[in-house]
């Protein structure tokens, strides 16, 4: 490498990380309570706990379900209706049509109901009208600031300019430790030095990971243009079709719980998990669309929709879902840390603090940069000791 | 801190603790039952013992 690639570099590194290192503390910030959604989801939800029920009790069928939620709310609409696979509830989502859906999807609501009785264990307001639990908070700061499309895209780019900041680091880590050990801290001279020091070693420690996070933590903020180009391709093409045609009517339709076992039958080694109900925005008006996961560790992961017809409840097709979708799948695990049990949960969390720790020393060895005539005299020694060794080894080669 | 360290030696450690590391993040991910998740643990924590062994938590001590 030569002097100017490396100062080039040097340059790259420094700007990327200054640019994004704000906003990249708020996601780790943020990102810490999502790693273990699942636990404070628990302890913080206020619904009414599942009935206990001998083993091998079956859920009561998703019809009844719908036939309750309608009796609740009359002249509303089902748009979809979800039943967990990992815990015994049954989630029926409703608004006061496809139409006001269409124009805010606030404007959903749910009920969550114990899938073994059909209890109704918990319901929310449309429009947000209950306000935010923690979590969502949470998750709303980390994936949009409150910003829809617009703040995901822009957080994206902050989480490319972190993968360049990792990228641009491991650049001018090689020259920097020309003349010393791995994971050396010289803690005993200048506390900038240490800081430095430390920088580099927690920063090169977890390169692969935060590479990784931060990789998927951009395919992840990417999801809503992924969705809209499978809906303007693949899906476009199969239900042209039917577009334009009026949605079917509740009287008019074969039996959701039906419609389950069709795809359940039709896919033995599937899991059908999620019903969308004729109307939807991401369906046609003449089908049911049945979404489906594996069975195996990997493939519970990756999700693809089946269409069953909604007037004669006869299995269409399964729907192939592209490469991009499949890597968008898969890189929600890896970005969350939330599929290897508690400790490696727990390992997220730690690793999440590392990067806290590269993130502000980063910043403070940009703030520090002039504290003093000797700081920065010791600053330009190393830098020139740094540039002298690359040139001898230049001369050499 | 005299002699000239060549890219093996810098490299040598950072490369294996990437190494280990993509190898915990994947052997969770694909295998989730048996010794795949106690694996994964165990390579993803190298990584934090390192970090915990280099961390100048003794200079302060010596100082006084």
């Amino acid at each position: 490498m030569t002097r100017s690639t490396l100062r080039r570099w040097f340059w790259v590194h420094k700007w990327s990380s200054l640019v994004c290192t704000v906003f990249l503390l708020v996601l780790c910030v943020t990102g810490a309570p999502l790693v273990f959604r699942d636990e404070l989801g628990g302890l913080l939800d206020d619904a009414l706990p599942y009935a206990s029920v001998p083993a091998g009790t079956p859920n009561v069928s998703i019809d009844r379900l719908a036939e309750t939620s309608r009796d609740m709310y009359p002249g509303q609409t089902i748009l979809s209706i979800f039943s967990d696979h990992d815990e015994p509830k049954i989630v029926v989502f409703m608004a006061q049509s496809w139409e006001q859906f269409r124009a805010n999807r606030k404007s959903v609501h749910w009920i969550r109901f114990d899938a073994h009785t059909g209890q109704v264990l918990k319901q929310s307001k449309p429009f947000k009208e209950d306000g935010y639990t923690f979590l969502e908070l949470m998750l709303q700061i980390h994936r949009d600031l409150f910003s829809d499309l617009a703040g995901e895209l822009f957080l994206a780019s902050m989480a490319l300019l972190f993968v360049t900041a990792i990228v641009s680091g491991i650049a001018v880590y090689g020259p920097f430790m020309r003349k010393l050990d791995f994971g050396a801290v010289r803690a005993d001279r200048s506390s900038r030095l240490k800081w430095l020091d430390l920088h580099n070693m927690i920063g090169v420690v977890t390169l692969a990971w935060a590479l990784v996070v931060g990789v998927t933590g951009v395919i992840n903020e990417l999801s809503t243009p992924l969705f809209a180009l499978w809906q303007r391709t693949d899906v476009k093409a199969m239900l042209d079709p039917m577009r334009g045609k009026p949605v079917l009517a509740a009287t008019e339709m074969s039996a959701p719980q039906a419609a389950l076992e069709t795809v359940r039958a039709a896919l033995p080694g599937m899991v059908a998990t999620t019903v969308v109900f004729p109307g939807s925005p991401f369906g046609s008006p003449y089908h049911y669309v049945v979404w489906t996961k594996g069975r195996e560790p990997l493939t519970s992961r990756l999700f693809s929709p089946a269409l069953v017809d909604a007037r004669s409840g006869q299995f269409v097709a399964a729907v192939t879902t592209p490469w991009y979708l499949r890597a968008l799948e898969v890189s929600r695990p890896l970005h969350f840390g939330d599929y290897g049990g508690m400790p490696l949960k727990i390992i997220w969390l730690l690793l999440d603090l590392a990067t806290i720790a590269v993130l502000g020393s980063g910043l403070y060895l940009w703030l520090s940069r002039r504290p003093s005539l000797a700081a920065e005299a010791e600053a330009e020694l190393m830098e020139s000791r740094m540039l002298a060794s690359l040139a001898i080894r230049e001369a050499a080669e | 801190m005299s002699a000239r360290r060549s890219s093996m030696q810098v490299w040598r450690w950072p490369v294996v603790l990437a190494v280990l590391t993509v190898s915990g993040l994947f052997s969770a991910l694909l295998g989730q039952s048996g010794v795949w998740l106690p694996l994964s643990w165990l390579l993803l924590g190298i990584p934090l013992l390192v970090i915990l062994w280099r961390l100048p938590l003794r200079p302060r001590f010596r100082q006084r």
